[in-house]
Order: structure tokens, then C-alpha cells, then sequence
């Protein structure tokens, strides 16, 4: 997969309400014209360019192509709980986070001390990442997963945008 | 089962996921195929919900934003799908599945800090008919998430 990793130059903006609008507009439609944007929010169409252009550059907002997870190949999302010893979650997390088919990582408190989400596209890559891959990382010492049966709901809207 | 993308699709779909404010024009000249063909494949692939050009906004320019898994295991098995239908309408809950293993339902969502998740799980997942207990776990670390990834379902 490509590189989409953030440019170390991003600095915080604050957002006002015309911004939140534009985000707002874009949420719904991702193509949405610049023109139509303008005549939406009653504003100057360079105003709009110029407000995502600050947006995107200070990468408080990108506009993407979400890829359905079926589409791409992918029957199966599982959700795993990660106990680590000996090591630093930190550390473990970020190994992981370098793994294509982990696609969400997270260090927690509590009963386990990293959730991933993963995907695969058969059982047979399932078995060689979760055995092969996962449990291989030095410092894992149980992986509990739970394999998704229905997403009913699935809207990544706010992300790290510090991805590995 | 949905359709899987062509290798035509993947292309195009390749360079909206890094930035899909570019014109179908541009698409269309580093590919070598011609506009009418990128607009029609891009439509399509909206229209069959195999791709959604959306905004994310980065969760780092977010004041005391933190991720919460939440496990709920319902009354009896049979209530499941339903409660996970009425989980889904909760606008806060950015993911809802019906799992297997580990608990009934998995939901996550975006917190300010641990007494805000006690808070929204006790006044809006356990008033849920069918919930007969949540637990929840709170990220301290947001790592990675792929957004260029995920099952399209509205």
C-alpha cells in the first residue's frame, strides 16, 4: 500500500463555522464542485479553494476514496485483543500498525493492553497472520479475536492521520 | 457478495485514496484512458457502494479525543441483530458488528476521557432493550487507522 504517512510540518488551525460547513458538504459528497460548495454556503468559490486548501495542508482534513473492504477482497474483519509481556505496548503496536491487513491500532487499559482491527480475505490467511504474523511479534502473549459476523455501521470519519 | 474491483477500478481508485479532490481529467491522462471513462467507472463504483469519497478529519487536531471499544452482550441471542440495529442509529457509535467471539456486539466510538465514556455508556447503550451489559475499554494511543478502508454499508 502507499504511503499516506503525514508530513511532519502539519500545525493546528482552528476550525470556525464556514469551515465546519465545507467539511460537512464534503463528508456527504467527496466531489462535490467547489462551485456548488459556494452557491451551497453562499460564499466565494475561492474562499472555499482557499479554506480546504488550509485544511489539507495543515492536515486537519483529507478527502478520500473509501474502499468497501468486500470490494477489495476482504470477506472477513476481526477485532483482537492483544496481551503483551516483556516489552512495551507502545513498541508491539507500532510493529503491528506496519502490517497491511491491520488496519486499525490501538493501545488500551484495561483486560487487554492493544485492539486491533485486521482483515482477511480466506481462512487460510487468517490462520498464517494471526499465528504466522501476529503471535510471532516478540512480546505477544495472547491474542483474543472476535470475528465480525454484520458490520451494520462503518464510518471512519476521524482518524490518526500519523499512520504507519 | 459484492463485486470486486477490476483492475481498471484499482487504478483509479488508487490515486482517490490519496487525494479525491483530483479531477477525473487528471485521472484520465496518467492513466491513458479518456475522462468519459474515468467519470463513468467513478459513478459506478459510488453507485454499487464498492467505493465512498468522503472527508476525514484528523483526530489529532481533536481536543481530549480518545477511541472506546465497547463490548455488549444482549439478554438472549436471538435479541442481537435487533439490538445492533438500534445501536447502529446512535450517531456517536462510529462502528457497530455483530461479533463472534468475545461478546455479542462490538461498538467503538470517540470519547473525551474516561468519565465521559461511563457516562454515554450508562445514558445511551444500557437504556437499550436487550443490553444486559457493556463493558468498555478505552484507548490511551491511537496508532494507525487505515481509512482508506471499510465496510460501506449507508
Amino acid at each position: 500500500m502507499n504511503d499516506l504517512s503525514a508530513s511532519t510540518h502539519s500545525r493546528h488551525i482552528d476550525l470556525d463555522n464556514t469551515d465546519q460547513a465545507i467539511i460537512a458538504l464534503l463528508r456527504a459528497d467527496g466531489r462535490m464542485a467547489y462551485r456548488a460548495i459556494a452557491r451551497e454556503l453562499d460564499i466565494a468559490e475561492n474562499t472555499v479553494r482557499a479554506r480546504v486548501r488550509r485544511m489539507e495542508e495543515s492536515n486537519t482534513m483529507r478527502v478520500v476514496a473509501v474502499t468497501d473492504t468486500e470490494a477489495a477482497g476482504f470477506g472477513m474483519l476481526l477485532a483482537i485483543g492483544v496481551q503483551v509481556e516483556g516489552r512495551s505496548p507502545e513498541v508491539v503496536a507500532r510493529e503491528m500498525a506496519a502490517i497491511p491487513e491491520v488496519f486499525s491500532v490501538n493501545v488500551v487499559v484495561g483486560a487487554q493492553d492493544i485492539e486491533i482491527l485486521v482483515l482477511s480475505k480466506n481462512q487460510a490467511a487468517l490462520s498464517e497472520l494471526i499465528s504466522g504474523t501476529l503471535g510471532a511479534i516478540s512480546g505477544v502473549r495472547r491474542l483474543t479475536p472476535a470475528l465480525a459476523l454484520d458490520v451494520l455501521k462503518n464510518q471512519p470519519d476521524w482518524v490518526p492521520f500519523h499512520a504507519a | 457478495m459484492r463485486r470486486k474491483l477490476d483492475a481498471a477500478d484499482l487504478a483509479i481508485v488508487e490515486r482517490l485514496s490519496r487525494d479525491a479532490r483530483v479531477s477525473n481529467r487528471d485521472i484520465a491522462e496518467r492513466l491513458g484512458v479518456t475522462e468519459g471513462t474515468v467519470r463513468a467507472r467513478v459513478k459506478r463504483m459510488e453507485e454499487e457502494k464498492l467505493i465512498r469519497i468522503t472527508a476525514v478529519t484528523n483526530i489529532d487536531r481533536f481536543k481530549d479525543a480518545a477511541l472506546a471499544y465497547i463490548w455488549i452482550e444482549v439478554e438472549r441471542s436471538g435479541q442481537t441483530k435487533a439490538v445492533a440495529e438500534q445501536l447502529a442509529d446512535i450517531t456517536e457509535l462510529g462502528f457497530v458488528g455483530v461479533m463472534l467471539g468475545r461478546s455479542d456486539i462490538l461498538a467503538i466510538t470517540m470519547v473525551r476521557n474516561a468519565e465521559h465514556l461511563a457516562e454515554f455508556v450508562h445514558q445511551r447503550i444500557s437504556v437499550v432493550a436487550g443490553v444486559r451489559s457493556a463493558h468498555s475499554t478505552l484507548g490511551v494511543n491511537f496508532i494507525k487507522h487505515d481509512y482508506r478502508m471499510a465496510r460501506i454499508v449507508s
